[in-house]
């Protein structure tokens, strides 16, 4: 079926890669043929990751080539490799959480447009539910990613990278979430894509499908490339000794290493865990117990719930169900301090984000956990700390200039000790540690494994999590084996192989994922999708219309309307800011301003006919100058632009007030104002014009590819920048786009008020920010509704108009919008947190 | 090759320390070669230590890895309870505790809403507008005036403003609270890494609503202070002193995302802002152009460049 002779698709040169301290891949090569499924197998850290992130763009190899059809290109950036037909689609699922999925599937390839430039959403929505039918119609393509399931996430991917034109197909555990069903169609697609001629790199750690799929097998292991054997000469007991290898021999070796002395087997349990189950959906429960003295190594792939376990022991994610005792006393631990208290310490896995704090000196980071040893009604000692830290980093061995020097500046591996040594102080007596040699050089490693050693020896129980299984062969006295969230197996390293070690922990034959897939809910989407926003908004806005025009007298509703036309356009500005995922509280300010220069123009004496074409020209253009300053600013110092506008912000204000030269401005034509109001013919040009800007703002932003980049920016920064949306130009675009709006709400109150005054527009950017809030505005960024804002600009201008016909004073305005912002993201924060737990408890109702 | 790299970084971190006392001896040079009675002073820099006592407890605040906008209107808001409990004919000792306590629920609403997982920024601008709205309404606009003599006559002690022994208090507690204790040490590592910070057993959110009430009761303490000296209450008040609290902390070398700063940088920022603004002000008799307005432009423009100028600086450490 594969032509062997045809030159291959695909080809990768000696590829070779390191990171600080650790060579990831070391002269790899790799040859992939069209219309074949290329199988990578090898342990986790075989070095897979880095060749699949190598080749989709995100790495850059440090030595060797990649060529494809026989020519060789440079693979810079996730876009280049997209360009060039080779898509990946990785374990976690980068998907625009706010947007549909419909959406998302076109966002990989570029949203197709007309000739006009406007999005063609027939088109996608076919193209969408053409891919989805092929699943049997189990989720609504216009549902947002962010109730999709992982599995559905992961499918829509690979749905998504169907649908283009794709070269090579990178798919890494694409089946580690899905159901049997749902692995059928995979495998069918794949079929599909074999046959016309698509070269497919296929990573799984399932033998089944590897066997049944592959054409060829290639093994990784330690960076290295051990074998490439087409897939009649492999068996599956040769594959797993070919991926683990080395751990024969240092199961050999073991036996010289010196037996714990204090682990005995009468010893009573120094922890015990019993039916131990976290809140998350799919958890499932964990009994273990260690003894003191003892290193139990917890072996698993990753996502088999080894670190789930170590963080619910911990207290991150508390448990609900279980019990946990330290010495027979049981605790509950509901949060890591607990944990303190119970004497249970945890090293985490991930060093850089959980472990260290960057820009502190070694000694912070060493004495962090430990503080209250050294204080002394609250007061630290700064000589005790020191001593505590030289007395630590010489017993760890750290290599260090000083233990004042900021901790980013030592190796992975010293780093680690610290990190070690900072749980050490807390004198535990359980110690927990995630992957503690991940990304540590071999000399650090060894160090490491000698210091746990010791530990043991003092008496301390001791729980290695790792997905090495050489490293728990040969530093555990017992293995527990995970997975897929439970224990699946217990070990010896001195009498037991490693190849029954792995064994347990790969997932199993088909039978067993058979019975898996009639547990897991099919599907978990709500089965309707309202705008909730929207429709109660509007709900709210016509009650209360109704209300006040039959109980108060002279309530004009279309003068309402007239009225609300102002912060319908503010709304709108302050609202395509912080769909982009930025805030700009300048608008205010730069309403000002472009109102003083429009009024400075209309002033001239010139005709009218003149004047006011150029004067709403001119406060359009202010607006977005100042929009893009912002913008800009926030960008080249990458500080937040709430700080950035605040400071332009009263820029801009002192701007407006030298315009003035500190008085208000009148004298403006008056046909600028009849434009707005007309009191004789009672004509509105007000409302006309908000109404023709208010379509342009919804046909941008619904219907234009740009306006969508705005919503996918906002959405997930990461996704976007995967697609290849240039985040830099659509962020200043929003901005640009909120001070334009601004400059032109700006030359509407002119026309409205008639009168230009210094302090006009103080204090708006907040009522601005309400508006667009209760308008149904994430502030989160990546969604929101033209519609929304107008209702939420109507409801405001109503509510205000009803306080101020009350008889209540017009100073409670301010009250009136801070409640409201609170509230809109009150809501908005207790329905995302409600929302997992609605849908679950539907699923449950409603199993399929 | 590394050696180089470390002197680099040592060149950065001594511009990036060096650089505000700069700007501190061009503010104290503009102040004191046009001052014409340097006793005058005492009065002007008076109003400068409300605005610094307010700083130095947004500097925790903002090392934390948080900001507090509403910090103005919680002033206002303080100075208008201590005006109406006094004008119910409270007795001075309750309406200063009505006043302390309302500075102590604003601050604990603001920490309650950011320990729930509100993002700091938009929960305290929406506090911001509330708590002017709750001033305004209290009040119904009117300012208070003519506080009891017994409150008047604590305005200065032994000829000293009681202002500056508040901000010397103030300006030392912080120093403790931030440098000297458990709570400071905790502050630098959530807001240097907060998911490393709660892995390492820190309480980060028992802490955001520690430091946000310390700042609400600070916010009372200025509210007080301004009633004795100025012997008014004005609800409108403290309009846009959020910006001149954060210019201090920032301009002072504290970086805005958290983690990094100190009481030192922003006692340094409280010199640099006052002086400028003073100097400026001497400057403005000779110079119509330097109007009170485009001072405060020139404060803006500072507060960003020196905004954008530590966050490169950091970068180009980290990168190094």
């Amino acid at each position: 079926m594969v032509d062997t002779d045809a030159p291959p698709l695909l080809q990768l040169h000696r590829i070779r890669r390191t990171f600080p301290g650790v060579l990831a891949l070391d002269q790899v090569s790799l040859q992939l043929r069209a219309g074949e499924v290329h199988a990578l197998v090898g342990e986790n850290g075989a070095g897979k990751s880095t060749l699949i992130n190598i080749l989709s763009g995100v790495l850059q190899p440090d030595a060797g080539h990649v060529e494809l059809l026989g020519s060789p290109v440079i693979l810079a950036n996730p876009v280049e490799a997209r360009r060039r037909g080779i898509v990946a689609v990785h374990q976690e699922a980068e998907l625009f959480p706010t947007l549909s999925v419909a959406e998302n599937m076109a966002l990989e390839s570029g949203l197709p447009t007309n000739k006009l430039g406007l999005i063609q959403w027939r088109q996608v929505e076919t193209a969408a539910a053409t891919a989805m039918s092929q699943l049997g119609p189990s989720w609504r393509t216009d549902t947002p990613a962010a109730q999709l399931s992982v599995a559905h996430r992961q499918m829509t991917q690979v749905a998504a990278a169907i649908e283009q034109q794709v070269r090579v197909l990178i798919l890494d555990e694409p089946t580690s979430s899905l159901s049997r069903r749902e692995a059928d169609w995979l495998f069918s697609r794949i079929q599909t894509l074999k046959n016309a001629g698509t070269g497919i790199i296929y990573i799984s750690h399932r033998q089944d499908e590897i066997f049944q799929l592959a054409d060829r097998i290639t093994v990784l292991r330690d960076g290295q490339h051990i074998w490439t054997r087409p897939v009649e000469s492999v068996d599956p007991n040769g594959l797993v000794m070919a991926m683990v290898g080395r751990s024969v021999e240092t199961g050999q070796t073991r036996s010289d290493k010196p037996q714990s002395s204090v682990a005995t087997a009468g010893a009573p349990a120094r922890l015990r865990v019993q039916s131990l189950r976290s809140g998350e959906a799919n958890s499932k429960s964990v009994d273990l117990q260690v003894a003191p003295g003892e290193i139990v190594g917890l072996y698993g792939l990753v996502g088999s719930g080894r670190t789930e376990f170590a963080q619910t022991l911990f207290g991150m994610t508390p448990a609900v169900d279980g019990t946990i005792a330290v010495d027979g006393v049981s605790h509950t631990i509901r949060n890591p301090r607990d944990a303190l208290a119970a004497k249970i310490a945890y090293v985490p896995e991930d060093r850089l984000q959980q472990g260290i704090c960057h820009h502190l000196t070694v000694r912070d980071n060493l004495v962090l956990s430990s503080l209250r040893r050294w204080t002394r009604h609250g007061l630290a000692s700064l000589s005790k700390e020191r001593q505590t830290s030289h007395e630590s980093v010489k017993l760890l061995g750290v290599r260090h200039r000083s233990i004042e020097q900021p901790i980013s500046q030592l190796s992975g591996g010293n780093q680690q000790k610290i990190v070690v040594g900072r749980w050490l102080l807390t004198t535990p007596q359980i110690l927990v540690l995630d992957e503690p040699t991940r990304g540590v050089d071999i000399g650090a490693k060894s160090e490491i494994h000698q210091i746990l050693r010791t530990l043991a020896d003092e008496g301390q129980a001791i729980l290695m999590i790792s997905s090495e299984l050489p490293e728990v062969m040969a530093h555990a006295d017992r293995i527990v084996v995970f997975r897929e969230g439970q224990v699946s197996g217990e070990f010896d390293p001195s009498t037991d192989s490693a190849s029954d070690v792995a064994e347990a922990a790969f997932p199993a034959g088909s039978a067993q994922r058979l019975a898996e897939a009639t547990k897991t809910p099919a599907t978990n989407k709500l089965p309707f999708h309202v705008p909730v926003a929207e429709w109660g908004l509007a709900f709210v806005v016509v009650v209360l219309t109704g209300w006040l025009w039959t109980t108060t007298e002279g309530f004009d509703p279309w003068m309402q309307l007239t009225h609300a036309t102002v912060w319908i356009i503010l709304g709108l500005a302050a609202s395509s800011v912080i769909i982009a995922g930025g805030i700009d509280i300048s608008i205010g300010s730069l309403l000002a301003l472009s109102a003083a220069a429009a009024a400075l123009v209309l002033r001239l004496d010139y005709e009218p006919i003149v004047t006011i074409p150029a004067a709403v020209l001119l406060a359009a253009t202010v607006g977005i100058a100042g929009g893009l300053i912002n913008g800009a600013l926030s960008l080249i110092g990458r500080v937040h632009p709430i700080v950035v506008t605040l400071g332009t912000m009263t820029i801009y204000r002192g701007l407006v007030i030298m315009l003035l030269g500190g008085r208000p401005a009148t004298g403006l034509p008056p046909l600028f104002l009849r434009l707005a109001i007309d009191p004789q013919s009672g004509f509105r040009g007000a409302v006309l014009a908000t109404a023709v800007l208010v379509l342009a703002v919804h046909i941008w932003l619904q219907h234009t590819r740009s306006g969508r980049h705005i919503f996918a920016l906002g959405s997930s920064p990461t996704a976007a920048r995967l697609v290849g949306i240039s985040g830099p130009r659509t962020w200043l675009l929003a901005f640009a786009v909120g001070g334009g709006l601004a400059g032109l709400a700006g030359a509407l109150q002119l026309a409205m008020s008639g009168q230009m005054q210094s302090r006009l527009g103080s204090g708006w950017e907040l009522g601005a920010i309400a508006v667009a809030v209760i308008g149904g505005v994430s502030i989160q960024g990546g969604r929101g509704s033209v519609l929304g804002v107008i209702l939420g600009a109507l409801l405001l201008r109503l509510v205000t108009s009803a306080i101020v016909r009350w008889g209540i004073a017009g100073e409670q305005v301010d009250l009136l919008i801070g409640g409201m912002i609170l509230t809109a993201v009150l809501c908005d924060l207790g329905w995302q947190r409600i929302q997992p737990r609605v849908r679950v408890a539907w699923s449950q109702r409603n199993p399929q | 090759m590394k050696r180089i790299d470390f002197r680099a970084g040592n060149l950065r971190r001594i511009a990036t320390l060096a650089f505000p006392v700069c700007l501190l001896a061009i503010g104290l040079a503009l102040v004191f070669t046009q001052v014409q009675r340097p006793a005058a002073l005492v009065d002007v820099w008076l109003p400068w230590t409300e605005i610094g006592i307010l700083s130095l407890t947004m500097t925790a605040v903002i090392l934390c890895g948080g900001i507090d906008l509403s910090i103005g209107s919680t002033v206002a808001l303080c100075g208008v309870v201590l005006g109406i409990t006094l004008q119910w004919q409270w007795p001075l000792a309750a309406a200063l505790a009505a006043s302390a306590g309302c500075g102590l629920c604003a601050g604990a609403f603001n920490g309650g809403l950011v320990a729930i997982g509100m993002s700091p920024l938009v929960a305290t601008l929406a506090t911001m507008a509330f708590y002017r709205g709750l001033a305004m309404t209290l009040s119904g606009r009117e300012r208070f005036a003519g506080f009891p003599e017994s409150l008047r006559s604590w305005q200065s002690v032994s000829g000293i403003p009681l202002h500056f022994f508040c901000f010397a208090f103030i300006a030392l507690a912080t120093w403790i609270l931030l440098h000297h204790t458990r709570l400071g040490r905790w502050c630098y590592a959530i807001g240097d890494n907060r998911t490393a910070a709660r892995f390492a057993a820190v309480p980060d959110r028992r802490l955001d609503l520690l430091l946000y009430t310390f700042n609400g009761a600070a916010a009372a303490l200025v509210a007080v202070l301004h009633a004795i000296d100025e012997n008014v209450a004005i609800p409108d008040a403290f309009r846009g002193t959020e910006l001149q609290v954060i210019a201090c902390v920032v301009v002072g070398g504290t970086l805005i995302t958290g983690g990094e700063g100190g009481v030192l940088r922003t006692l340094t920022g409280i010199g640099i802002v006052t002086h400028l603004e003073i100097g400026l002000r001497f400057l403005s008799y000779r110079f119509p152009l330097l109007t009170p307005n485009s001072r405060l432009v020139a404060i803006g423009l500072l507060v960003i460049l020196v905004a954008v100028w530590n966050q490169h600086l950091q970068r180009s450490e980290d990168s190094s």
